[in-house]
């Protein structure tokens, strides 16, 4: 059966392994399905070893290359047969959802898909752009004034990614602001974005607590850790800091003419005193509104509440007291 | 680069479903819509109607050979096979990129149509928070002038504080880092900028004609002046993750990271915020900016 090629011989694994009623054992997937040599006549026991290993190897990354493409391979066993595993595809599970993408719809997911160019994503994007293109309309190529650039990122989150849809434990190393570098062993509940930044959520087996973790501090790879679907994910992910702060408290800060336009624009303004103009701003992290703040460079300051006003004296003393060479 | 077994394999299934769903097409179409040659989609085409089910020659494809001659596709029998859903990483990864562009205030309309068809068939597979609230005010104005090639005039508010009025040519809204900005030619800078759609406070179309055409070399080519070097306790550590071309190393308690400066005001507003945990500045002008900063700031907080 030479000279079918490997696209071809992943195309007939799929038919042979959706078309099945019941299953495909190893042996029948080698003599059946066409691409794969069958076990030679009248060889020698070496030769079969070698091609028994030789088909092993192939299927084996065959298959972990359609599990990443989306293929959804069932393990099935059957009593009967003692301990030989059997492999289906269930062709409904497998099957992309008709989406009936418009020209212009289409166009967006190749714009959206440039986010993730010559980053970890990249090939997955590519790829998700040819499986919606199959749904889609043809129609004269649409132009947006639209335009995502690659985002950083690392291998890192796209192993996290298929944990969380396997369910599966994972363990790295990771510096944390509270408790330094170390070791965290982690069942993956759901990645984040916000603002081009990537999190994952996650139960810490350690900590036995839930817990957000920037993927950017994570050093070195992603290890899984245990069998697939190791823990059930809880209906209700807590987003912890992440989430949008709803408790919100007021602040008044003074601007110096010309100076603090952003705190302008979300403030109300609350009259003048001394050449300062007085605006009241709501926030919904003290640290966040410091921090403006001390970029303003003395065009700002914070007339209430006390804590925050002093937050900002302390951070300037402390700034005095830096070292440099 | 031989083209990938799996991408091949991704696209025949897409010319399957394709033809399945729009009937009889010609392989000039197909060849357009998957960005291919002709020659590739007649091999595809090719490889589908030999594949085969096990055991037998029995072939679950079939298309018509009439039709075949004339270039056009046209399927009589699918008995088998129709494109595989994306994968977790595939999903993540376009719904991912729409919602940040959403967030960010840059997603076209259609972009958000695309987002709720996918949200309903794949239940969410990231969750993206954060917003910038950029309103319809900003927006609605700059598609406009970009649609009509008018120039529009802006107040801008750099990253420094300092409000302008600029005129300048628009030509798209661009994604970069979670945050949307707008392409364009700034005349009073006579040069290619980068503005940030929620530091834009006004936008009004004039009705001139741009005069500057999109570059594709423009973006961030801000050139730092510096590189420095910061030695700051972990709680500090969030303030200078960001940093541009960061790197950092753990060190015990404190992490060492190294990033490039292009203005030192503006890096040091930033340090400025966990002055408590810095340790060490280099070099001595970041240092010097830092100090000059704090001093204003007690100057008029105390």
């Amino acid at each position: 059966m030479a000279g079918v090629g490997k696209s071809q011989r992943l195309l007939n694994l799929i038919i042979g392994l959706s078309s099945t009623r019941h299953r495909l054992t190893r042996d029948q997937i080698r003599d059946t399905i066409e691409g794969y040599d069958p076990l030679p006549y009248g060889a020698s026991d070496e030769d079969r070893a070698k091609a028994e290993a030789s088909f092993e190897r192939m299927f084996e990354r065959d298959k972990k290359e359609l599990r990443e493409l989306g293929v959804p391979i069932e393990t099935v066993e059957d009593p009967v047969h003692g301990d030989e595993i059997g492999y289906r595809i269930r062709p409904a599970e497998a099957a992309m959802p008709a989406l009936d993408l418009t020209a212009a719809e289409l166009a967006v997911v190749s714009i959206a898909a440039d986010y993730w160019r010559g980053a970890v994503l990249g090939g997955d994007a590519h790829q998700a752009v040819m499986k919606l293109a199959s749904s889609a309309e043809h129609g004269p190529r649409v132009e947006l004034p639209f335009a995502a650039l690659p985002a950083v990122s690392s291998e890192a989150f796209g192993v996290l990614v298929e944990a969380v849809a396997d369910r599966q434990t994972v363990r790295f190393e990771y510096s944390s602001v509270s408790s330094g570098a170390g070791t965290r062993t982690v069942d993956p509940w759901r990645v984040v974005l916000r603002a081009g930044v990537a999190y994952v959520i996650g139960f810490d087996r350690d900590r036995e607590a839930p817990r957000t973790f920037r993927v950017q501090r994570i050093g070195g790879a992603v290890r899984t850790v245990g069998a697939p679907g190791a823990f059930t994910v809880p209906a209700d992910i807590p987003l912890g800091a992440l989430a949008e702060s709803e408790d919100l408290h007021e602040a008044r800060v003074a601007l110096r003419p010309e100076s603090g336009h952003a705190l302008r624009r979300r403030g109300d303004a609350a009259g003048v005193d001394d050449g300062w103009e007085l605006y009241d701003v709501t926030y919904a992290h003290g640290d966040a509104l410091v921090a403006e703040v001390l970029a303003l460079a003395g065009g700002a300051r914070i007339v209430a509440p006390k804590a925050l006003a002093d937050a900002v004296v302390k951070a300037a003393s402390a700034a005095l007291e830096v070292e440099s060479a | 680069m031989p083209e990938q077994a799996t991408d091949r394999l991704v696209r025949m299934l897409g010319i399957l479903t394709y033809v399945e769903r729009h009937g009889d097409t010609p392989f000039a179409e197909l060849a357009e819509h998957f960005g291919v040659s002709v020659a590739q989609v007649r091999g595809d085409i090719n490889a589908l109607w030999v594949a085969s089910e096990p055991g037998d020659s029995w072939a679950p494809i079939d298309f018509s050979p009439e039709l075949y001659d004339e270039d056009i596709a046209s399927l009589t029998l699918n008995d088998a096979l129709t494109q595989v859903r994306l994968s977790p990483r595939e999903a993540v990864a376009v719904v991912g990129a729409l919602s940040t562009m959403g967030a960010a205030g840059a997603l076209p309309e259609a972009g958000a149509q695309v987002l709720a068809k996918l949200r309903e068939a794949l239940e969410e597979p990231v969750t993206v928070v954060g917003e910038d609230h950029i309103g319809d005010e900003i927006r609605e104005p700059l598609l406009e002038a970009i649609r009509r090639y008018r120039r529009v005039e802006l107040e801008y508010v750099d990253a420094l504080d300092r409000r302008s009025t600029r005129v300048v040519d628009p030509h798209r809204l661009v994604v970069i880092d979670g945050h949307a900005y707008l392409e364009c030619f700034c005349r009073r800078a006579q040069d290619y900028r980068v503005l940030r759609l929620d530091r834009i406070a006004t936008a009004t179309v004039l009705e001139g004609a741009i005069e500057h055409p999109p570059t594709d070399t423009a973006g961030f080519s801000l050139t730092p002046a510096f590189r420095a070097t910061v030695v700051v306790g972990r709680a500090g550590r969030f303030a200078i993750e960001d940093m541009p071309g960061v790197a950092i190393e753990d060190a015990d308690d404190a992490v060492v990271a190294t990033f490039d400066v292009v203005d030192p005001a503006w890096a040091a507003g930033r340090l400025l915020s966990v002055a408590p945990h810095l340790r060490s500045v280099e070099p001595r002008r970041l240092a010097d900016a830092l100090r000059r900063q704090a001093t204003a700031v007690l100057d008029v907080q105390r």
